[in-house]
């Protein structure tokens, strides 16, 4: 396999024995803690029964039909923390003599049963009775999705309007493709695409109150899935510098037909990213991949109050990143063409807990130094984008331009418009997106009804 | 497009059955109470826990069963001295009454076990008049307490017969016949049944064994205060011997009587297993000792998309597809020979197919040491296919038919120069 082969194929998962295997650890719990654990009810309790009695095609279907990303969650949930966190398996191992902590590895046992039902063609899902009623989906990312999905197995006709020219969102322009590949995410949208749900590529909704004129156009509802696009900059005013990159940017270019260039700009380059959760660790393994002489993370705080999962900060240090912690940049450092020499750092000491419950960083005075590096990509927390309100003027929004809406039903202020997804919650996760859309699915045919 | 549309509803001696899936008669069955949650699950009738006529108290000895596991695997084997319900007759009957009302279209099978002619005709007649829809007859519990009953019954063939004529002049409901393993030919034993006038016939119940020892103690398990017994053993283990007596009572032509396939059953598999081979019915107690009512779910998932997936389209079609593939050993086309076959790229280099090679079968594997791998000698393999069994790897190692001139290679002797010390002359008949 090539550099760049490696790059852009994401390790197998179990195949059918080690599958068969793992499930046969599950006690098969009567009020199983997984299942209450999945944000998007997945039913991990479920889907891992029906597989240990021989009921693949039960399995799998509890999979789909109750979440359309049934395949991505298994690859990308932070299932530690979600599902396998309170698992009967691993509690029982916790008072074992050797301590372990080892859950049933259900986000492993759910993307085999999807590349399963892939591979022996068997599929689930099923368009409904067609119903009056057309819908427009803003964003193609996990939530908009995944109401599209819920909306046409509902029997309605569902209308993604997506700006950019290929779907998926942040699963496949921002997520690094060692981790999740873009076989794997076509395959899983193929299984939309069974739905009959439409697609409208590099159809981007923008101007004054373009969301909201859907409702006039011939959509009878909107829901918002637009997700968080903008990055956020180290100091206000920023101007352009030649090394220094936004990671969203950066991060889509590796998809998006820019990955030999970046390659070819990384390599050998000592690469800075700032920031600590699960933005920065993609960015730091992806430089790292493609041959970067050193990749520093810097970040303010320390190991402990990085905001990226345990597992992948593991993972960045034994792949060879350097962790710069207790630093807080201040500056970028330009040669006199414009072109980014180096990062201006100040390190810090931890003070008391602040709002998050994290540690805070206090400044230490006078001790700025000068990490050299030729490329700084920033991840420091992604952001609407800046005119999004304009696009729906009369749906609330909170200070951080966030979408206001029922948590329950995704309703906004506007009677039609639903919204889920980050553009609601801030940065969160693909499996509490696919909720979402779900929610605002049964609200927008529920609101249809009326 | 495949028609997703399938009737899993069967008639079984007249009776409609909404799916095959039924309780066997044991704990599972125990109630009102069970059975009421049992079919709110998804089970279409029961065999009621055996009835007594109050006669003789029942008391269960204590405790009354013993997990047989292997390694992990809990419950390969359950042995169990149960014996029929310690319940008075009258509170069964008034839960006969309570799910008939409650539940019309499911199905109540009457379990009853005599001990004597009349008391037979008593407990059929007083079934029959609260409301069950079918006899089940008892001949086969193999650790009844008392004597004379049981599988003493199923082992005595002219009281089959006896007690069967006597429960059919007493009621007009179908009466089935449940049958012990305990013997060698179970057609012999139904025949008899039929004779006596029933409808259809039930197997197995529980196969005589002893799963474990208490190493300590020396007592067979389960331990009831210092004896065990020889007693009922069921679940997976035994699913091979319930297979085998259907099998035969379904190819038996002389027979030729409705049957309702028991032992083992856990998945849909199992009970579609016990279809293929001629059971219109199945059964299920320790499947649901192990995992609750809950696995009907998946029996009833399980079979709905293999009959979408095969263009089957009612439950009836399956039951004995598998039996014209069935026949003696006599029948095998020996001339056909093949091999083993290894997919080699996904070897993890575990061994075990070389050891056992070499201990058990054709020494037809060699180890190379460097890449950690068994090399395949063709014909020295006997395809035996032990190896497969225990490669860690699905599908790595599978049959391949070699061409009709093939040959294997006889094993060889270990010193030719011995011949002259040998005493032989070839067997003349
Ligand atoms: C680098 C990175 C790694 C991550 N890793 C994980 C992980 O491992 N596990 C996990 O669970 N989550 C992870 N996440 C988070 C996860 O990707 C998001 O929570 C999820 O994608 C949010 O889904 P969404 O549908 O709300 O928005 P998005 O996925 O952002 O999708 C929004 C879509 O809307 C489109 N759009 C935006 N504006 C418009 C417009 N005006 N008109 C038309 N289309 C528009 C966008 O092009 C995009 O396709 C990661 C996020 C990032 C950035
Ligand atoms: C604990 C226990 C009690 C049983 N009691 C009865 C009974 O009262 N009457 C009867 O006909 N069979 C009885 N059986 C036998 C079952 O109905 C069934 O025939 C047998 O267990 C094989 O099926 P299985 O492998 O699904 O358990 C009992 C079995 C067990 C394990
Ligand atoms: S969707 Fe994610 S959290 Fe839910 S069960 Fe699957 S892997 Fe676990």
């Amino acid at each position: 396999m090539s550099k760049v082969d490696d790059f852009n194929k994401m390790p197998d998962g179990f195949d059918l024995g080690q599958a068969i295997a793992e499930a046969d650890r599950c006690l098969l719990c009567h009020d199983a803690p997984c299942s209450k654990g999945c944000p998007a009810d997945t039913k991990p309790g479920e889907f891992i029964r029906k597989f240990r009695l021989k009921n693949i095609t039960g399995a799998i279907r509890t999979i789909k039909e109750n979440n359309i990303l049934g395949g991505a969650c298994g690859v990308l949930c932070p299932t530690e923390r979600l599902c396998e966190k309170e698992c009967s398996a691993k509690l029982r191992s916790a008072g074992h003599p050797e301590d372990r902590d080892d859950p049933v590895r259900i986000g492993k046992i759910q993307r085999f049963l999807i590349e399963h039902s892939w591979e022996m063609g068997f599929k689930v899902l099923e368009k409904g009775e067609p119903q009056k009623g057309r819908i427009a989906i803003i964003g193609s990312g996990p939530a908009g999705l995944s109401c599209a999905a819920e909306l046409a197995k509902a029997g309605y006709q569902a209308v993604i309007h997506e700006s950019r020219p290929e779907a998926g969102g942040m699963i496949r322009y921002g997520v690094v493709p060692f981790r999740f590949d873009l076989d794997f995410l076509d395959q899983e949208l193929n299984d939309l695409r069974d739905l009959g749900v439409e697609f409208k590529f590099n159809s981007r909704i923008e101007g004054k109150e373009s969301a909201e004129n859907l409702l006039k156009e011939g959509y009878d509802a909107v829901f918002l899935g637009t997700g968080l696009w903008n990055g956020t900059d180290l100091k206000k005013d920023e101007e352009d510098i030649d090394g220094v990159f936004d990671s969203i940017d950066y991060l889509s270019g590796l998809r998006d037909g820019r990955l030999e260039e970046f390659q070819r700009r990384i390599e050998n380059s000592v690469v800075a990213v700032i920031g600590g959760g699960a933005t920065a660790m993609d960015c730091v393994e992806s430089a790292q991949k493609l041959g970067a002489k050193d990749v520093y993370l810097v970040y303010r705080r320390s190991f402990l109050q990085m905001p990226a999962e345990k597992p992948e900060r593991i993972h960045a240090m034994e792949a060879g990143v350097h962790f710069l912690f207790l630093n807080q940049p201040t500056n970028y450092v330009t040669d006199g063409y414009n072109r980014l020499k180096g990062l201006k750092l100040l390190q810090t000491v931890l003070g008391d807990a602040d709002e998050s419950g994290r540690r805070r960083p206090v400044e230490v005075e006078g001790s700025d130094w000068i990490l050299d590096a030729s490329i700084v990509i920033k991840a420091i927390g992604n952001i609407p984008e800046d005119q999004s309100p304009e696009w729906y003027p009369n749906v609330k929004t909170d200070e951080k331009k966030l979408v206001i809406t029922d948590p329950k039903t995704g309703e906004t202020s506007v009677k039609g418009i639903f919204a889920g997804g980050d553009i609601v919650r801030g940065p969160a996760l693909v499996v509490t997106a696919v909720q979402d859309g779900k929610n605002a699915a049964k609200a927008i045919v529920n609101y249809l009804r009326q | 497009m495949k028609d997703k549309k399938v009737d899993l509803s069967i008639e079984f001696c007249g009776v409609k059955f909404k799916n095959p899936f039924l309780l066997a008669s044991s704990p599972v069955s125990n109630s009102a109470e069970m059975v009421e949650k049992a079919y709110e699950a998804g089970w279409s009738g029961v065999a009621f826990k055996t009835l007594n006529s109050d006669r003789i108290p029942i008391i269960h000895p204590s405790p009354r069963m013993n997990s047989y596991h292997y390694g992990h695997k809990k419950l390969v084997g359950l042995q169990n001295v149960e014996q029929i319900s310690d319940r008075p007759l009258k509170d069964n009957l008034l839960d006969f009454l309570y799910l008939k009302k409650k539940y019309p279209d499911h199905v109540m099978i009457s379990s009853i076990m005599g001990f004597s002619n009349d008391e037979w005709e008593y407990l059929a007649k007083i079934s029959e008049d609260n409301g069950a829809d079918m006899l089940e007859l008892n001949f086969s519990c193999p650790h009844m307490c008392v004597e004379g009953t049981g599988h003493h019954v199923g082992k005595a063939f002219d009281l089959i017969e006896k007690f069967t004529s006597t429960v059919k002049k007493a009621v007009g409901i179908p009466v089935i016949a449940k049958m012990t393993p305990n013997i060698t030919d179970m057609t012999e034993p139904a025949l008899y049944a039929k004779n006596g006038g029933a409808d259809a016939i039930s197997a197995i119940n529980t196969v005589s064994g002893i799963s474990e020892v208490g190493l300590d103690d020396m007592v067979p398990k389960p331990n009831i205060f210092g004896i065990g017994a020889i007693s009922g053993t069921s679940g997976p283990a035994v699913k091979p011997i319930g297979l085998h007596f259907i099998a035969d009572m379904a190819k038996c032509q002389d027979l030729a009587l409705p049957l309702c396939g028991i032992g083992g059953i856990e998945t849909w598999i199992d009970a579609l297993e016990y279809m293929l081979l001629g059971a219109s019915t199945i059964q299920v107690c320790t499947g649901i000792i192990h995992y609750g009512y809950r696995i009907v779910e998946d029996m009833i998932e399980g079979l709905t998309d293999f009959m979408i997936d095969k263009g089957i389209s009612k439950v009836d079609n399956l039951v004995g597809l598998a039996l014209k593939n069935l026949d003696t050993t006599d029948k095998f086309d020996l001339e056909r020979q093949g091999v083993t076959e290894y997919d080699l790229d996904r070897c993890v280099g575990c061994g075990q197919c070389y050891i056992i090679c070499k201990d058990a079968a054709g020494q037809a594997l060699d180890w190379d040491e460097k890449l950690r791998q068994p090399k395949l000698i063709e014909d020295k393999c006997l395809s035996c296919m032990i190896c497969s069994f225990v490669c860690p790897v699905p599908g790595l190692i599978s049959f391949r038919e070699m061409p009709g001139n093939w040959q294997r290679n006889e094993t060889k002797v270990m010193d030719e120069s011995l011949e002259a010390e040998l005493k032989y002359s070839p067997y003349q008949p």
